[in-house]
């Protein structure tokens, strides 16, 4: 790591103050650690921001979560297991119990991609080094994106949580640099490659996520995350899929239907979610959504298995919301 | 420091490792944990292009970086006796002349070390060191390389292929396995020191210290008896430890270098390219059988990577030679230069890339038969004489591993027709496979001390990679002196100690376990003469007779006084008893042949949506021989089998054929089975004792525990699926499309 | 059983190189005395007070120090161990404020006032933590590396509950990576304490 200097704030507006433009906030550190060990990431200074903000706060229109909120609080707290539980549910299919113990709720937006050519500073990458090239689109890309993927960039987003998020259509409250409050729809949060790769997010310079909030919804009883991957445990996703479903005497109201592993951001697909509204909850129907999930796909070389893998993870997400 | 926490061991339950509390406690030392004063610490930069010659090394800017004592690289290193010309590299056989070239043979290769007062301050400097080349061509694509490297005769033909090539039943077919990497979870580490002219000492990661010493000893040019190698806790090998490799020889010349002790450890992403891995592999067997499922003839035909700076040669064919009795056998093979870091044995080395494809053809063969692939085993399995050498095998107990672990596993709900049992979207299937391996034995040296206070101790120069060696040993001195455990204390991995051989290919305990219990017939020998002096009966006891207890000896025979241990010492002038032995390999092995063997069996369960594939139940059974220690024994073998599922299911490591870089080189990138992956696995042992191969009747176990198991879990895959998946790992993807 | 042997063809064509190279004068004094100005940034300390194994501890770390190279090269409390330093295998578990955390992820300078527990802080002087038993009697272990970290993982997930099947403590526990497949006897550990 480079050598950096390290300050801890209490106060989110303490934290945009002493922030300068060269140094980064830290909260959990699961990412960033990681990246600043590789000399990805080489902030002169350090703004520790862990005790913002981490309450889960119950609102008329939903819950807040705090930014600084552990990922394993929201799997147990009552709040969230009853009224949000596909949040719980992604999140205990990431990483490990100690990652989770660590990684914060606003974090967990900002973790960069796992792409294996973003982490080797030897070769080109437009996402690291923009302009340098994507070493990926035509080398190994088995991980990469099956859509909204560019020329510069086949990235994946690593979440498990987001894809909840992006589901429920949450939103992240922010602070901005000159200390005013911002809303932004979560589904805009995130951003697909384009030519601009680098910029994973929209989050504005040296703003400060402060909580994310999720609006009340119908989807606490018939939801499913499910993540397939290259081990049981313990790895990043190939295809995940968050699903979740209104029913209402086997009708489907409403239906949510998003993907990890398979975009540069967490993936709705809205089409498939459109056609099962008013439908019936079948396995003839599953298929069909999952069928049209898939059309909108555009495989890479060394990843059409994730199409297939995707329709099939569609229908068991699916099928298993009528289990849950 | 004591090393195996001695003072604790009366704590210890009986069942327990004798190092079991150093263990648990976190007090067991790894080699880069010892305190040494003065340490500095060593951070490796390598080289960011696969081939070519460094034409400059900018170190200005590291150099200003806090706390940078030097920096080693071409131009700035100490002077190494054994790379002082091309002969001299070549006859040192360590591969890579590390600092002592300017040539560039694979992405990753050491091409300059920072050493500097705080890891921190190392590893940040080694970040700003740049360096200029002269690129050349390179090829890391062993897919694409492989058909144009011929093949070669590997052992004499059997036979001929004319013989059988109109045999009624043929498989032919091919098998891919992705490079595997060891990954042992201690990363290599080095402390070394110059700890006057011309010795060292070194904490060293190894499997081997003997091996260590002999290396840098030449290297260096200094008698043997002047490098010191400290290795009594060492976190895992499973082969990368058996060479010395160079992060060892840059640790020692860095110290040189310094005049300071020096720790390098190396870096996760680091031990993918610099100690070794199990080479990608290419294979094709044609197979042979007559209407009877008599195999008529085989050919099997290899080919694997090696680095383009050393020959690496597994003998991926020469399991082929060992199991069945082919009449006909024709094996060839041939390996493959990449610009990659040199391959090494990893865990059953060559023979669990051989048996997978041989395992597989043979389950495509049964099929075709529709004759279970048990009893198709069976009857062509060379269990009386080994087919190479035409030696009777000593003892061969894989039909009794078959039979136990068929009954254990229930295998006659087993469908002979692939695809029959689903339960929704899975499908579930039962898979078996064999695996073997020639039990070696080397020479090996022990000593056993015993003290005034009835203390006993017993010494090798060999390591304990987890294997359970140590208490191996702690339990054979017990049962040859009768001295309870809790008063056996053991001491090993230092090369004062008793020469013995590295830990590896599976004849640790076979090899050194005569020594010991030599050791204490000689111990038992002594104490009866010192006996004679203070009670005449004990002039003809036989060291069998004599028995050692906390207090002091007896004699089993004529109701012979107990003597103190006390008594004793008055007759003895030193202040311990001590006798070393060594034993070796003998006769024997000229009369007989010698194997141990293992039956995988495995339920497996294919989720036919989504490539998923979750492993229900494995069962091992294995046959090595008499089993000293139960359950580290059953640990290893279990252990093994997490292995091979890890083998069979996810383990692949891939270069980017373009940029000549190894991609994802760390744990997030290289799967290995997390707990997770496995189910709890089943393990037994015939625990037959070999009467001929040592005093314990012990052959090895570390090997034949992984050997088959790819190949049972792809079988189960076919039986559960009609899909015939032939190359290694077999991901979700694989199993979707396949 | 094996052969290795060195292939000639590639250093032959070195030899002229290194025979030059050898020659090259290496003493630490020479090797500075052509040192250009550059600006690299030095190194910044900060000090810190934490507890670690219920002992006040008050340190001038580096702020790159990650919590495991100060419990391993500062304080030798050399039990929790290095494995990828990644956050990638859990060899480097330990307890801050009870929660399992990964020490390797952990900087030195956002532990004030916490309360670190190692292996090394988990026995009761002489006797053991019942899961360090229960390691030993389930044989949970086999090179010992990952053990530190897996019984820390273990006491934790103990605490956490995720104990009620096979299953379930095989899901917490794969943030452990044991290279020797020694999974058996860790289930069985969490399995005779959580009872």
């Amino acid at each position: 790591m480079r050598p950096f200097n390290f300050t801890k704030v209490t106060t989110v507006k303490d934290g945009i103050t002493k922030k300068e433009d060269t140094g980064q906030y830290i909260a959990g550190g699961t990412n960033l650690l990681d990246l600043m060990k590789k000399h990805i990431a080489q902030p002169e200074m350090l703004v520790d921001i862990t005790t913002i903000s981490s309450s889960i706060k119950p609102l008329k229109t939903g819950v807040q979560i705090g930014a600084m909120v552990r990922n394993s609080t929201l799997t147990l707290d009552n709040e969230i297991l009853t009224k949000y539980p596909l949040i719980a549910k992604a999140i205990l299919a990431g990483a490990s119990p100690q990652i989770r113990n660590m990684a914060s709720t606003g974090g967990n937006l900002l973790q960069r991609t796992r792409c294996v050519y973003f982490y080797d500073v030897d070769m080109p990458c437009n996402k690291r080094e923009p302009g340098s090239g994507c070493s990926a689109l035509h080398g190994n890309n088995r991980m990469s994106a099956i859509v909204g993927w560019s020329e510069d960039c086949v990235a994946v987003h690593p979440s498990d949580l987001c894809i909840a998020l992006v589901a429920l259509d949450a939103s992240v409250k922010v602070v901005e640099k000159n200390q005013k409050e911002r809303i932004i729809p979560f589904k805009d949060f995130h951003r697909l490659p384009g030519n601009t790769p680098h910029q994973d997010n929209n989050l504005p310079a040296n703003a400060i996520i402060t909580a994310i909030e999720v609006p009340v919804n119908p989807f606490n009883k018939h939801y499913a995350y499910l993540k397939l991957r290259d081990r049981d445990s313990y790895a990043f996703a190939l295809v995940s899929v968050a699903a979740a479903l209104h029913l209402e005497n086997n009708r489907i109201v409403d239906a949510r239907l998003a993907s990890g592993g398979v975009a540069h951001k967490p993936w709705r697909w809205s089409d498939a979610e459109n056609f099962l509204k008013g439908k019936e909850a079948n396995t003839a129907n599953f298929q069909e959504a999952a069928r049209i999930a898939a059309e909108q796909t555009k495989p890479l070389e060394g990843n059409a298995f994730k199409v297939p893998m995707l329709k099939g993870a569609i229908e068991v997400a699916l099928q298993n919301c009528l289990t849950a | 420091m004591e090393f195996f926490d001695n003072e604790l061991s009366t704590l210890m339950p009986a069942e327990g490792r004798v190092e079991a509390i150093a263990k648990v406690t976190g007090k067991g030392k790894y080699a880069a944990e010892y305190t040494v004063p003065g340490v500095c610490y060593a951070v490796l930069v390598t080289s960011s292009i696969p081939a070519g010659t460094i034409k400059a090394i900018q170190v200005d800017k590291a150099k200003r970086a806090t706390g940078v004592i030097d920096i080693l690289y071409h131009q700035n290193k100490p002077v190494v006796p054994g790379f002082a010309d091309e002969t001299k590299i070549r006859e040192s056989r360590v591969g890579l002349p590390v600092f002592y070239t300017d040539k560039i043979y694979f992405k990753g290769q050491p091409i300059a070390l920072v050493v500097a007062e705080s890891l921190e301050e190392a590893t940040y400097a080694a970040s700003l060191i740049t360096a200029d080349y002269t690129a050349e061509v390179f090829n890391v694509d062993f897919v694409k390389t492989h058909p144009s490297i011929p093949l070669k005769a590997a052992g004499k033909e059997r036979g001929t292929v004319d013989e059988w090539s109109n045999a009624i039943h043929i498989v032919e077919a091919e098998y891919t396995i992705k490079e595997e990497v060891h990954n042992p979870m201690e990363m290599h580490a080095t402390i070394a020191e110059w700890v006057g002219d011309n010795k060292v000492k070194l904490y060293e990661k190894t499997q081997g210290v003997n091996s260590v010493q002999r290396v840098i000893s030449g290297l260096f040019s200094i008698p043997r008896e002047n490098v010191e190698v400290i290795s009594e806790f060492v976190g895992g090998g499973f082969g990368s430890g058996l060479r010395v490799w160079s992060n060892t020889l840059m640790a020692v010349m860095a110290s040189l270098q310094v005049k300071r002790p020096v720790k390098l450890m190396l870096t996760r992403p680091q031990m993918f390219s610099l100690v070794g891995y199990r080479p990608e592999s290419w294979q094709k067997i044609k197979l042979g059988a007559d209407s009877s499922g008599k195999f008529s003839g085989m050919i099997h035909q290899a080919k694997h990577t090696t680095s383009v700076f050393e020959n690496f040669n597994e003998n991926i064919t020469r399991i082929a030679r060992l199991v069945y009795d082919f009449k006909n056998l024709k094996t060839e093979s041939a390996i493959v230069p990449l610009n990659l870091g040199t391959p090494t044995w990893m865990r059953g080395p060559g023979d669990c890339t051989g048996d997978f494809a041989i395992e597989s053809a043979i389950d495509e063969l049964s099929y075709k038969l529709n004759e279970d692939p048990i009893a198709l085993r069976l009857k062509n399995i060379a269990l009386k004489n080994d087919p190479e050498s035409g030696k009777p095998w000593s003892t061969h107990f894989i039909d009794e591993c078959l039979e136990q672990g068929a009954t254990k596993i229930n295998w006659k709900n087993r469908k002979q027709t692939p695809g029959q049992v689903t339960e929704g979207d899975w499908q579930i299937g039962y898979g078996m496979a064999i695996g073997m391996w020639t039990s070696g034995r080397t020479q090996a040296s022990a000593s056993i001390v015993l003290d005034k206070s009835g203390t006993i101790i017993v010494r090798t120069a060999m390591t304990d990679i987890g294997t359970g060696t140590g208490t191996a040993m702690q339990n054979l001195a017990h049962e040859s002196l009768g001295m309870p455990k809790n008063k056996i204390k053991v001491e090993l991995g230092n090369s004062n100690l008793p020469p013995a051989p590295s830990q590896g290919g599976s004849t640790g305990l076979a090899s050194l376990g005569g020594a010991v219990m030599d050791a204490a017939t000689l111990l038992k020998q002594k104490l009866a003469t010192y006996a004679a002096a203070i009670n005449a009966q004990y002039k003809d006891a036989a060291a069998a007779d004599i028995l050692l207890s906390e207090n002091g000896i007896s004699y089993k025979q004529a109701n012979a006084q107990f003597i103190s241990y006390a008594d004793l010492w008055k007759k003895v002038d030193e202040p311990t008893i001590e006798a070393e032995a060594t034993s070796a390999p003998g006769e024997e092995r000229q009369q007989f042949a010698f194997c141990s063997s293992a039956a995988h069996f495995c339920i497996v369960r294919v989720h036919s949506k989504t490539g998923k594939v979750k492993v229900d139940r494995m069962v091992c059974v294995a046959d090595g021989g008499k089993i000293i220690n139960e359950k580290p024994a059953a640990n290893q073998v279990s252990g093994a089998a997490v292995g091979g599922i890890g083998m069979a299911l996810m383990e692949e490591q891939q270069a980017d054929v373009k940029f000549g870089s190894l991609l994802g080189n760390d744990l997030a990138g290289y799967h290995f089975a997390v707990n997770a992956d496995a189910p709890i696995i089943e393990v037994s042992f015939i625990d037959k004792p070999d009467p001929n191969i040592n005093q314990m009747g012990s052959k090895g176990l570390g090997e034949v525990g992984i050997i088959g198991c790819a190949a049972a879990i792809a079988n189960a895959i076919y039986n559960a699926t009609g899909k015939r998946l032939r190359n290694l790992p077999i991901t979700p993807d694989k199993v979707l499309l396949g | 059983m094996n052969e290795q042997t060195l292939s000639r063809r590639f250093f032959l064509k070195v030899s002229g190189a290194f025979v030059a190279l050898a020659a090259v004068p290496s003493t630490v004094h020479a090797f500075y005395q052509d040192v250009k100005s550059f600006l690299v940034p030095p190194k910044e300390t900060l000090p810190t007070t934490l507890t670690i194994n219920k002992q006040p501890y008050k340190v001038t770390a580096d702020t790159r120090s990650t919590l495991l190279d100060l419990l391993r090269e500062e304080l030798q409390l050399t039990g929790t161990k290095k494995g990828c330093d990644h956050g990638q295998c859990g060899a480097c578990t330990v307890h801050v404020d009870g929660q399992r955390v990964l020490s390797c992820l952990t900087l030195t300078a956002m532990l004030p006032g916490k309360t670190v527990t190692t292996i090394e802080g988990l026995a009761d002087g002489e006797k053991l933590h019942p899961m360090q038993q229960a390691f030993i009697e389930c044989d949970g272990f086999q090179c010992g590396y990952c053990t530190p970290g897996q019984i820390m993982s273990a006491v934790a997930c103990v605490n956490e509950g995720h104990t009620k099947s096979v299953a379930e403590i095989k899901e917490f526990m794969s943030g452990n990576l044991c290279r020797c497949g020694a999974y058996n006897g860790i289930v069985e550990a969490i399995q005779k304490v959580a009872k």
